[in-house]
């Protein structure tokens, strides 16, 4: 062995208190390490060591965690969040690659129409991504647990905004890569950031009233509606549209605060089965 | 015996569909089967006690809580398990894993004690051996005993089944049946099923449901008992009988009232199921 557990980790190991991922390194050292097994001993009272011993069983037992939830856990999530995040449809290399393939083609398309004009198409596209992962993150249309999950304890409203948080921290993450990509167009390619954060929020307090398809749908579908409109009253070509503009900012912003405050006061009706309904 | 599981008159419309019509029901520890014909709600029924679905109309408890209150509806999670119709899998998760994250969804945060119980759930319904496989590797029978182990998370005082075992095939079948006979020891079980088999087998006492209400309500006796003397053999298919089918010995089983002199047979649960639907709009039997 070239390197051993320092004695205050042992000694916390003893204790139970060790939290990972020390303590997945540790139950693996401890496994190919006679000179760390022997200090252990000197450390810990028969009773804690005995308890060690058979939490070491249970976890040679436990598989090891994928690369998302070793991730996630190295950032300091709890284990069990990171499960639950794991668990979490949309965070999968195909969704994530999909995202990503959408944003490299707007990103193209704003470098072909050159810096002169906005990247409409970018700031039309960027708010739909966290609006459609947040929609796909919980509820009966991707996850196949859903059915399991809404008659477990655990608060319908909490494990969304466990998913919600985790899905806009990436969508928004790759968003702001994207935005970091056109340089040229300076602060006003970071406008899709206050319509996306409208449209999820409007999208998910809609979701208990329309449910989980329709919600999102009408969401984005009045999105569009407001860009072609925005489009139609544009007074030049290469203006921006009015969503992108200061007052159509000021606006988002509203609608993001009104959406969360009636997603919060909707957030009961979260915890019950939303997956429509036969007499079967 | 004082019930662990008493509901009066749950009602539930899905528009213009009677789901259930003032559902009165009173369930003690043991397995209690449910039996009745495709659309007759008792998926529906199955969902609303398990919290799912709230009813219309009509209110129950489960072991001392009411689920009326957002409080009351998490005591009752707190002491169930559900096993759904379909159960839902991720795919990529090993069993283990699937298990260990419905006990997160149940609040079993600590990891050690939360993997001490994943693996008694699991080896509860003999799946030791496999657990660090995916799942969709694993059989069909093997599934269902992982869903099983996940509604056994947190030694639940009130398991909701349901139809476990459709798509089994006969071996798995019996397996599942020791399963959930040693489950119901000491806990309140309702099983959902086609099988009237597995309501002969398993069940101290049978429910009957069609179009919403229950029809029946005893013993698994009482119901064959229900067919007593309106079973009889026939050279052809008698044309009174409400159902009749030809037997692999080439004569017809008749069920329904018999003519005079009839050739009597002994009843089976399925006779009294059968006749117990009568009337209700959804038996079915191909003559």
């Amino acid at each position: 062995m070239t390197w051993h557990v320092p004695e205050d980790d042992l000694r916390a190991y003893a204790r139970g208190e060790l939290a990972p991922p020390a303590l997945w390194s540790t139950d693996t050292h401890l496994t190919a390490c006679a000179h760390c097994r022997g200090v252990l001993a000197g450390a810990a009272d028969p009773v804690a060591l005995d308890a060690g011993w058979e939490r070491l069983d249970a976890e040679l037992d436990a598989p090891r965690p994928g690369p998302l939830e070793a991730l996630l856990t190295r950032l300091g999530v709890a284990d069990h969040t990171a499960r639950l995040l794991a668990a979490t449809p949309v965070l999968r290399r195909s969704w994530l690659g999909a995202v990503v393939a959408v944003l490299l083609l707007t990103v193209a398309a704003a470098h072909l129409t050159g810096a002169g004009q906005a990247p409409t198409l970018f700031l039309a596209l960027a708010p739909l991504l966290p609006l459609a992962g947040v929609a796909l993150s919980y509820g009966p249309v991707l996850d196949p647990t859903y059915e399991m999950a809404v008659v477990s304890p655990t608060h319908g409203f909490r494990l969304l905004m466990i998913r919600t948080v985790a899905v806009l921290a990436v969508a928004l993450g790759l968003n702001g890569l994207a935005t970091l990509a056109l340089p040229g167009y300076g602060l006003r390619a970071l406008a899709w950031l206050l319509p996306a954060l409208a449209l999820t929020a409007t999208g998910l307090a809609l979701t208990p009233r329309l449910g989980p398809v329709a919600a999102p749908s009408v969401t984005g579908g009045a999105w569009v509606a407001v860009l072609l409109a925005a489009d139609a009253a544009r007074p030049a070509a290469d203006g921006p549209l009015a969503p992108f503009t200061a007052a159509g900012q000021g606006v988002a912003a509203v609608v993001a605060a009104l959406g969360a405050g009636l997603l919060l006061i909707a957030r009961d009706r979260f915890d019950l089965y939303r997956g429509g309904g036969s007499a079967a | 015996m004082t019930p662990t599981v008493s509901a009066t008159g749950l009602s539930l419309r899905y528009g213009s569909v009677r789901a259930l019509d003032d559902v009165s029901l009173g369930l003690t520890p043991g397995v209690t089967g449910l039996l009745g014909p495709n659309g007759a709600g008792k998926t529906t029924l199955l969902r609303v006690l398990a919290t799912a679905v709230p009813a219309d109309r009509g209110a129950f408890t489960v072991l001392g809580h009411d689920p009326g209150s957002a409080r009351g509806r998490q005591e009752v999670r707190r002491r169930l398990g559900y096993l759904p119709q379909t159960p839902g899998f991720h795919p990529d998760f090993t069993a283990f894993e699937f298990v260990d994250y419905v006990a997160i969804l149940k609040e079993l945060t600590d990891r050690a004690a939360r993997h001490r119980e994943v693996r008694r759930v699991l080896d509860e319904v003999d799946l030791s051996d496999v657990r660090g496989r995916r799942i969709k590797k694993l059989s069909g029978g093997m599934r269902q005993r992982v869903a099983l182990a996940a509604a056994l998370v947190g030694d639940p005082g009130f398991l909701v089944l349901d139809e476990p075992t459709v798509g089994l095939d006969p071996e798995q079948r019996i397996r599942f049946r020791e399963l959930i006979a040693g489950a119901g020891e000491g806990r309140t079980v309702l099983l959902s099923t086609h099988q009237t088999e597995d309501v002969a087998m398993l069940c101290h006492r049978v429910l009957v449901m069609a179009c919403g209400r229950i029809r029946f309500d005893g013993t698994p006796a009482e119901l064959t008992e229900r067919a007593a003397g309106r079973v009889w053999s026939s050279t052809g298919r008698d044309p009174g009988a409400k159902a009749g089918w030809r037997t692999g010995t080439g004569s017809f089983r008749n069920v329904g009232d018999p003519p005079p002199g009839a050739d009597l047979l002994e009843p089976t649960l399925e006779d009294g199921y059968l006749l117990t639907l009568d009337g209700a709009g959804h038996t079915e039997v191909a003559a």
